[in-house]
């Protein structure tokens, strides 16, 4: 705080100004003592997750038949940027299945990248987190675990259908704009 | 039965400073849970649901349960020592501080120059800390710290002189005494500038925000401190922490009356506790809002203002108080 | 180009102390080494040693196809991610020369101001919580601006589903759109922004403390900021009116009317002044994007199937775009395959660390920590 060699006027007027900012410094402090904190207790209070929310993964079975929707078909082998997920697919007479199927969720990045690419939405993300453990090999899950996990919690929005339908115009769209020439395009939701 | 005074005075000294320790880790709980308040979070919390009761006795189980680490490199009696030397004072200083009429270890006559005095012995536990650790970042902390507590108990003793000089005596109990009518922080200027420029130069004196350069942990990491971990750390801060609560005590002592007031003198003591859990979280709240400034400005600011300021406040106060002597009570 | 100033004291008989400071230091923003010299308090050379973070970026472009990379190109600048994986996919579509439909490009300007505003709340959160202590007023201003921050991050979790790493860009558009009642919940959170930045201006502008910390300290010079390369709030705050969204409009910043803040100065004071400014002008482009957000398809490309999905022609291209922390420049060079054959960050915070030397010598250790708050690095950039 250099004083200006003002002399008595200029020292006063820093002095009222240092008094005014650190009144306006202590009482929005003050303000902020009163308002409601915003920690959120967890774990005894748990916030709701948005629907698109990218938590672990799991496999899926088919809604209404109860097979396995995963065919082994590596797609989200190939594509995942970290290589974690490793399949052996099954041939077998109607479809195909996948033999093992382990995702080591310890190095996983969860950029959805997977869920994004599977052609049959068997790899989904749910919408928790919660697998701390003290023991990294327990969160190399295989194929049941997968599908334990994707029975026991809630399923986030995304599927690999509903993700490429939004980035792209849903078929009777396209086929109308193409039909009819116009610009009837439906807004992806 | 009655013992011999010796005795006494034992058993006074040994309910006060377990009283103090239990008094300085909940005030830590305190400072932790109003803070939090203010940065919109809650503080401690799962240790003791739903406040966090247990917390310091989390802490000090926790500081006491761990390794022991001397660095190899370190001047092995100087750092050793440097914790006991910074913390015995920081408790001695309770030992002049009355709670209640006869109630104190030694309310002795020359009571506040024994606190200012022996309060200050604390920079010597503080350097040798900082040069025991043999580690450039505690020295840097050591120098700064003695630089800036030097240049800041000078103020903090003119200051501390005006309500001595208001009420006439040095002896803690007789200026509480002549608070009965009226606290010394209400006296018209005075009383008022000697009050801000107390809780300005403790807030210097104890290395809190905005003055604690020292300590600097985004720059210095803990300052002095850095090399220290387990029960000598505890010390360390409960040292701090002490200190703090006793220019809080001081505080409310000199300018906040005491335990006299409007109340029934059973009140009296728990009165002064609160004043002086009051001047600390006032002082609280002044750190947990202002970013700290650097070391060759604080030093400017205790040289250029506050020195001059409580020097010529003193003088005004020997003004007024000659003048009321001479014209009668 | 001015040489590395070393500042002679001359205290004569002291000897000079070399401190480091870092790599793992509360005050480094990252993984980030300087040695100082020091003559007592004052430090008189800095010598800065970065590459604790490097994590083969640039060659991890060339393994991964461009369908993958852009999750990864959040990493780069992990504190602003959607600003880094706009500059990747824009160098891209530059190269395979696609076009991006309206509604994409408009998402693209409301992810990145709104990170704008969440990576300058991080940026003044940290530089308080350096210069005024974890334990102390810092903290305050810091958790005040995180509370705000993760507002800010919740838009982005209903919007990709994470808050930190999106994932939001992609070759041709965007990944993910607007779910049902977003931009009501956006709006609100501006409006709520934008009075809690008066709080933060309440507490900061006109603080003598924090003004004694910030005048005068670590001043660039316009000549010495074109000299380096320094970009963003560096460069405005010294004078010069350079802003990548003026100078070379990208994804549609020519249809929205925001202003570029200049001030002079070119200390620390300076610079905050001038994100104060971004701060608000980051909102009023959210607005204006949100009002005039049409309808449409958000990506020029199908969905993702495949990973070698996108094939791009031969070519090279390279495309820049201004991150909260200065322009993000990436390069791509194609030879007609899946993968680029070869990639290159123009990280924003590797050029503005340059400048360091140059003004640090001659401030006192605490200014060290001030000014390399005010320059904001974020060391995934710089190492990359």
């Amino acid at each position: 705080m250099a004083h200006n060699g003002g002399g008595t006027p200029g020292f006063l007027r820093e002095t009222g100004q240092l008094v005014g900012a650190v009144g306006r410094a202590m009482g929005i402090t003050l303000r902020n003592l009163f308002r409601r904190p915003v920690t959120v207790r967890y774990p005894d209070v748990k916030r709701t997750y948005p629907d698109r929310f990218r938590g672990i993964l799991a496999l899926t079975y088919d809604r209404e038949t109860g097979e396995e929707n995963c065919i082994g078909c590596r797609l989200c082998e190939y594509i995942c940027p970290p290589q974690v997920i490793k399949v052996e697919m099954l041939k077998s007479e109607k479809r195909n299945y996948a033999k093992t199927f382990t995702l080591e969720l310890y190095a996983c990045e969860f950029c959805e990248l997977c869920v994004q690419v599977c052609p049959t939405d068997a790899i989904i993300m749910l919408r928790t987190f919660d697998l701390a453990t003290a023991d990294r090999r327990s969160m190399l899950l295989d194929k049941d675990r997968l599908h334990a996990l994707g029975m026991q919690f809630e399923p986030s929005w995304a599927t690999g259908n509903k993700l490429r339908d939004m980035q792209a115009p849903p078929k009777p769209a396209k086929a109308a704009a193409e039909g009819a020439k116009g610009e009837a395009k439906e807004p992806a939701e | 039965m009655t013992l011999p005074p010796v005795a006494w005075h034992a058993i006074e000294a040994f309910v006060v400073l377990n009283a103090l320790l239990i008094l300085v880790a909940y005030v830590t709980l305190l400072e932790r849970k109003f803070a939090a308040r203010m940065q919109s979070r809650i503080g401690p919390y799962y240790v003791g649901r739903p406040h966090g009761w247990l917390q310091p006795i989390a802490d000090a189980l926790k500081l006491m349960l761990k390794e022991d680490i001397v660095p190899t490199a370190s001047d092995r009696w100087v750092y050793n020592l440097a914790p006991i030397v910074f913390l015995v004072p920081c408790l001695l200083i309770f030992a002049t501080i009355p709670f209640a009429p006869e109630l104190g270890v030694a309310d002795l006559n020359i009571g506040v120059l024994f606190f200012l005095a022996v309060s200050s012995l604390e920079i010597v536990g503080l350097f040798m800390g900082g040069w025991g650790s043999n580690n450039k970042y505690a020295l840097l902390s050591a120098m700064r710290a003695v630089n800036q507590i030097i240049s800041y108990d000078l103020p903090f003793v003119f200051v501390a002189l005006v309500p001595v000089l208001l009420a006439g005596s040095l002896q803690m109990s007789a200026i509480v005494a002549a608070q009965q009518g009226l606290w010394f922080v209400a006296y018209p200027v005075l009383g008022q500038l000697a009050f801000v420029l107390f809780l300005v130069a403790t807030l210097a004196a104890e290395n809190r925000v905005p003055f604690d350069i020292l300590e600097a942990e985004s720059e210095l990491v803990a300052g002095f401190r850095v090399e220290y971990s387990g029960m000598k750390f505890a010390l360390i801060q409960l040292g701090e922490y002490a200190h703090m609560l006793g220019t809080s005590f001081l505080g409310a002592l000199l300018f906040l009356g005491g335990w006299s007031g409007p109340w029934p003198a059973w009140f009296g003591p728990i009165a002064f506790l609160l004043k002086a859990v009051g001047i600390f979280l006032l002082v609280t709240w002044v750190r947990w809002s202002f970013v700290r400034i650097r070391v060759d400005q604080i030093l400017a600011i205790s040289w250029k203002l506050l020195l001059p300021a409580s020097i010529v406040l003193l003088l005004a106060t020997g003004f007024v108080v000659a003048l009321r002597g001479a014209g009668g009570a | 180009m001015p040489d590395t100033q070393v500042v002679e004291l001359g205290y004569g008989g002291n000897e000079r102390l070399m401190m480091n400071m870092g790599p793992q230091h509360p005050s480094s923003h990252g993984v980030f080494r300087m040695i100082l010299t020091l003559e007592g308090e004052t430090v008189v050379a800095v010598d800065a040693v970065i590459g604790y973070l490097h994590r083969c970026h640039e060659k991890l472009g060339e393994t991964l196809t461009y369908v993958q990379y852009p999750s990864i190109a959040s990493k780069t600048d992990y504190v602003a991610a959607m600003t880094s994986e706009l500059a990747y996919v824009s160098a891209v579509e530059k190269v395979a020369k696609l076009e991006v439909p309206k509604r994409a490009q408009y998402l693209r300007v409301i992810a990145a101001e709104l990170q704008r505003i969440a990576s300058h709340c991080l940026w003044l959160g940290t530089w308080c919580l350096d210069m005024g202590g974890a334990l102390g007023g810092g903290a305050t201003v810091f958790l005040y601006c995180i509370r705000e921050r993760e507002m800010i991050l919740d838009l982005f979790e209903e919007l990709t589903g994470a808050r930190l790493l999106y994932g939001f860009h992609q070759i041709g558009g965007t990944r993910y759109d607007a779910p049902a009642g977003w931009d009501t919940k956006v709006r609100a959170t501006m409006d709520f922004m934008a009075k809690r930045i008066d709080e933060y201006e309440a507490m900061l502008d006109r603080n003598a403390f924090f003004l004694v910390r910030t005048q005068g300290v670590g001043v660039i010079s316009g000549e010495l900021a074109q000299a380096v390369g320094v970009s963003g709030p560096l460069i405005r705050g010294s004078g010069v009116k350079y802003d990548v969204r003026r100078a070379e409009p990208y994804s549609s910043y020519q249809d929205f009317d925001f202003v570029v803040p200049v001030e002079t100065a070119g200390d620390c004071y300076a610079r905050y002044l001038v994100r104060m400014v971004e701060f608000r002008e980051s909102i009023r482009i959210v607005r204006q994007a949100l009002d005039g957000l049409p309808e449409g398809p958000i990506s020029s490309r199908p969905g993702v199937k495949s990973v070698g999905q996108v094939r791009v022609p031969k070519g090279e291209g390279y495309a820049r775009v201004e991150g909260a922390r200065g322009e993000v420049g990436c390069y791509i060079v194609s030879d007609g395959g899946p993968k680029p054959y070869r990639m290159k960050w123009r990280g924003a915070s590797f050029s503005n660390l340059a400048v360091l030397p140059h003004i640090v010598p001659g401030h006192k250790v605490a200014d060290v920590v001030a000014i390399m708050g005010s320059v904001d690095p974020v060391f995934g950039e710089v190492d990359r």
